[in-house]
């Protein structure tokens, strides 16, 4: 028996390190998944053995791809929890909370050597113990009894021609596992030496009645009995390709820029129009505009790409919050709705930190003890809802508890102390979202800054707006608090609004504008320092961008002016701009130097007159208009 | 039933791992002009095999919804396939799994991690062409 011990000859791993990475960075997400599985079947005294299949091949490919790159300490870390996988499903170790917890923490071990690999930063050492504690073995069996179920045979004899068509095991595989699961498959050799593969699906669809399973190369058959010993075949998807986010990036910018370009075609089409016949020219036009509908669909489908699930998101934050219960004696029970929900793969990456603290701070301030929960009447088990929901061009996160809520006396009192907040104004769910966010306000001494996390809620704030994102609030004592991310779908490619105020072009991103209307100059209320108008039977705040900017043309004042409003209700402003000059796509650049970076502005583009406009930074701008207000009755006094 | 055998030789992979197959691809690309499929289950390499005829197989054990073993088993009871070379790529250096895959009918038998100038010279050595050379 000889193992190839030496190393590799000419670093021949090294050219693989971003599959090896992108291929571990799946199978941890997988493997967390699956023990967040196991840790609840263990509670629900059941362990399906397929989970810990799927767990052992994880970290048998882990264990073979560390070797192959060279990296001995990940392949001996992945090798012993294999080991220990092995025991267990041999029957020779059980499974309970703390061979569980010895499982997580070397998989968090495992993530944090490869993180540091990554980044070549000092390697986290690894212990010299086995991966998960040893106790005597039990029975670990049982699959979870289901409802009456059917079951078919399906066979399928693959040709050249139905490969060509896209039927093929994979394809046939998916639409097994869209309706049902996968039983058992084998391969069968037929009379003339030709493979057929027979596979059993468990479903609740009649498959006999849909002829689509008994059509060219199909053959479905009903059978009577459902197995009770299974195995449901792990969802493999093999079809899958890696594409580095820096290439997508590239064929945004790409498509980006063919959408300017068309936008240019259009108009000097439209000014041909006195040099062309009209049947011509207007083909020209329908020629643009089909251009334009399929960049637009060619932009939807590169951006498509880039959309990863939140689950995975979620699931981290699962075991933050079994760590966190586990010391501090709480029981918290996680609720995650819209597990499957796409985002931005670069969006999800910088909303890691900021999800961490709210998840932290919810289960650390927001949700009481056992104790504290049933004085208060309570259910001792407190609930986290992570909830991700994808509206138009929005995904928004919610983060929730049924916690004891904030205490908004005792921070109004603070915000007050501080100079945070004039005597007389009320402190809504805005306000005091603005408040806690304030860099450094606390109303504890250190309790509610982490140490060593490094985010704050003033982070978490920052971050989502500079995502052109919105967080919103609200918290009632004793019921809990909710905190709500929106951020839109993808950053680079936007739809705005184009104003004008004196002269100067201005583009707003059009997912932080609620609506638009035109008002007479006489409707405008001056309330103290600040300008109110009547809308929609409230009092909206008005905020003038030509003052802001300090552009403020006189002969301007008297004429009809056009405002959008941008946030909901208490929260609501009207930003006052002299006119909406259009509506267009437009492809969002970040301004990168600090020197050059205005207040109000988020970035700059181009709309195809090859000449710069600036995007307004409407969040920047809400807070600069909300300070004003909540200073001003103060500075009155 | 013979089957014809290819122009250029035709390499099939079969590994679960993406990145093992690239790199197993890679290390086999000193062969010259051979062609390679890739298959990321035994299921999909038999459908491969079906569709168009391979000369070698590179083969991993374990893989899910069909191991290897069964892989190869399958293969050896095929007429057309009894005398495919297929090389068995696996971490499994026991010698319990080293038997058990010569008994199913491995041709060869290499652990990982591999030395990439060791599979070519394996693979080269049992490809056709150069057995009638």
């Amino acid at each position: 028996m000889t193992t190839p011990d030496s190393e590799l000859p000419d670093n021949f791993g090294e050219q693989f390190l971003d599959d090896y990475f992108a291929e571990c960075d799946e199978h941890i997400a997988a493997v967390r998944r699956h023990l967040l599985a196991l840790d609840q079947q263990v509670g629900e005294g059941r362990i399906d053995s397929a989970l810990l299949d799927e767990l052992f091949r994880s970290f048998h490919t882990i264990k073979g791809i560390s070797g192959m790159v060279g990296f001995r300490e990940e392949e001996q870390l992945a090798h012993r929890i294999e080991d220990t996988l092995r025991a267990v499903r041999q029957g020779d170790l059980s499974v309970n909370v703390d061979s569980i917890d010895g499982l997580i923490e070397s998989v968090a071990l495992l993530d944090r050597r490869l993180a540091a690999r990554r980044s070549a930063a000092p390697l986290p050492v690894i212990p010299d113990e086995s991966a998960a504690a040893t106790l005597p073995p039990d029975a670990a069996a049982g699959a979870a009894g289901t409802g009456p179920l059917l079951t078919f045979t399906i066979e399928f004899t693959p040709t050249l021609a139905l490969a060509e068509r896209g039927i093929n095991i994979n394809s046939l595989r998916a639409r097994m596992q869209e309706i049902g699961e996968i039983l058992k498959s084998t391969p069968k050799v037929k009379g003339q030496g030709e493979i057929s593969f027979q596979f059993q699906v468990r479903t609740h669809v009649d498959l006999m009645a849909q002829p689509e399973w008994n059509s060219e190369g199909l053959q479905t058959k009903a059978e009577p009995h459902v197995p009770d010993t299974h195995r449901p075949a792990p969802k493999v998807a093999s079809n899958v390709v890696r594409v580095d986010l820096v290439r997508l990036d590239e064929l945004i910018r790409i498509v980006g820029e063919m959408v300017t370009s068309r936008a240019r075609m259009e108009d000097h089409v439209k000014q041909a129009r006195k040099n062309l016949p009209s049947p011509e020219w207007r083909a020209l036009i329908e020629s643009t505009q089909t251009m334009a509908r399929q960049l637009r669909d060619l932009r939807d489908g590169v951006m498509r790409v880039r959309m990863v699930q939140i689950g995975e998101i979620f699931d981290r934050m699962q075991f933050v919050v079994r760590d966190m219960a586990r010391e501090s004696g709480k029981r918290v029970i996680v609720d995650v709705v819209g597990h499957e929900t796409e985002i931005d793969k670069f969006l999800i990456e910088r909303l890691m930190d900021p999800l961490l603290h709210l998840v932290r701070n919810a289960v650390s301030h927001g949700l009481e003890n056992p104790d504290e929960r049933r004085s208060a009447g309570k259910l001792p088990e407190g609930h986290l809802t992570l909830r991700a929901t994808a509206v138009a061009e929005k995904v928004s996160i919610e983060i929730a508890d049924d916690g004891r809520g904030i205490d908004v006396e005792r921070v109004a009192e603070r915000a007050r102390a501080t100079g945070l907040l004039a005597p007389e104004v009320p402190l809504d769910d805005a306000r005091l979202l603005e408040v806690i966010c304030y860099p450094g306000f606390s109303t504890r001494a250190e309790a509610d800054r982490e140490s060593g996390r490094g985010v704050g809620m003033d982070v978490v704030k920052s971050t989502v707006e500079a995502l052109t994102g919105t967080l919103s609030f609200s918290t009632q004592r004793g019921q809990g608090s909710r905190f709500c991310i929106e951020v839109p779908l993808t950053l680079a490619l936007a739809n705005a609004l184009i104003v004008s105020v004196c002269g100067q072009t201005y583009a707003v991103p059009q997912s932080t504008v609620r609506e638009v209307f035109e008002v007479d100059p006489s409707a405008v209320r001056a309330l103290e320092r600040n300008e109110i108008i009547a809308h929609r039977g409230n009092a909206l705040p008005l905020f003038r961008l030509s003052k802001f900017f300090k552009l403020s043309e006189p002969n301007h004042w008297g004429r009809r002016f056009h405002v959008f409003v941008t946030g909901t209700g208490n929260n609501a402003l009207g930003i006052a701009v002299d006119r909406i000059v259009g509506h267009q796509e437009i492809v969002v650049r970040t301004i990168g130097d600090s020197l050059v970076q205005v207040p109000g502005i988020a970035g700059a583009t181009d709309l195809g007159d090859e000449k710069v406009v600036l995007i307004l930074d409407v969040p920047a701008l809400r807070r600069s208009a909300l300070q004003e207000r909540m200073m001003s009755v103060g500075n009155q006094a | 039933m013979l089957r014809p055998l290819a122009k250029t030789a035709h390499v099939l992979v079969v590994d679960d791992s993406p990145t093992m197959r690239r790199m197993i691809v890679t290390a086999l690309r000193g062969l010259g002009s051979v062609k390679f499929s890739e298959a990321g289950s035994g299921l999909e390499a038999l459908e491969l095999m079906t569709l168009t005829p391979i000369d070698l197989m590179v083969l991993d054990l374990n893989m899910p919804e069909m191991h290897g073993i069964e892989v190869l088993q399958f293969v050896r009871a095929h007429s057309t396939y009894r005398r495919l070379p297929v090389v068995v790529l696996t971490t499994r250096g026991d010698e319990a799994s080293r038997s058990e895959a010569a008994a199913s009918g491995a041709t060869d038998y290499m652990t990982k991690p591999f030395q990439a100038h060791e599979l070519l010279e394996l693979v080269r050595n049992l490809l056709p062409q150069s057995k009638e050379t």
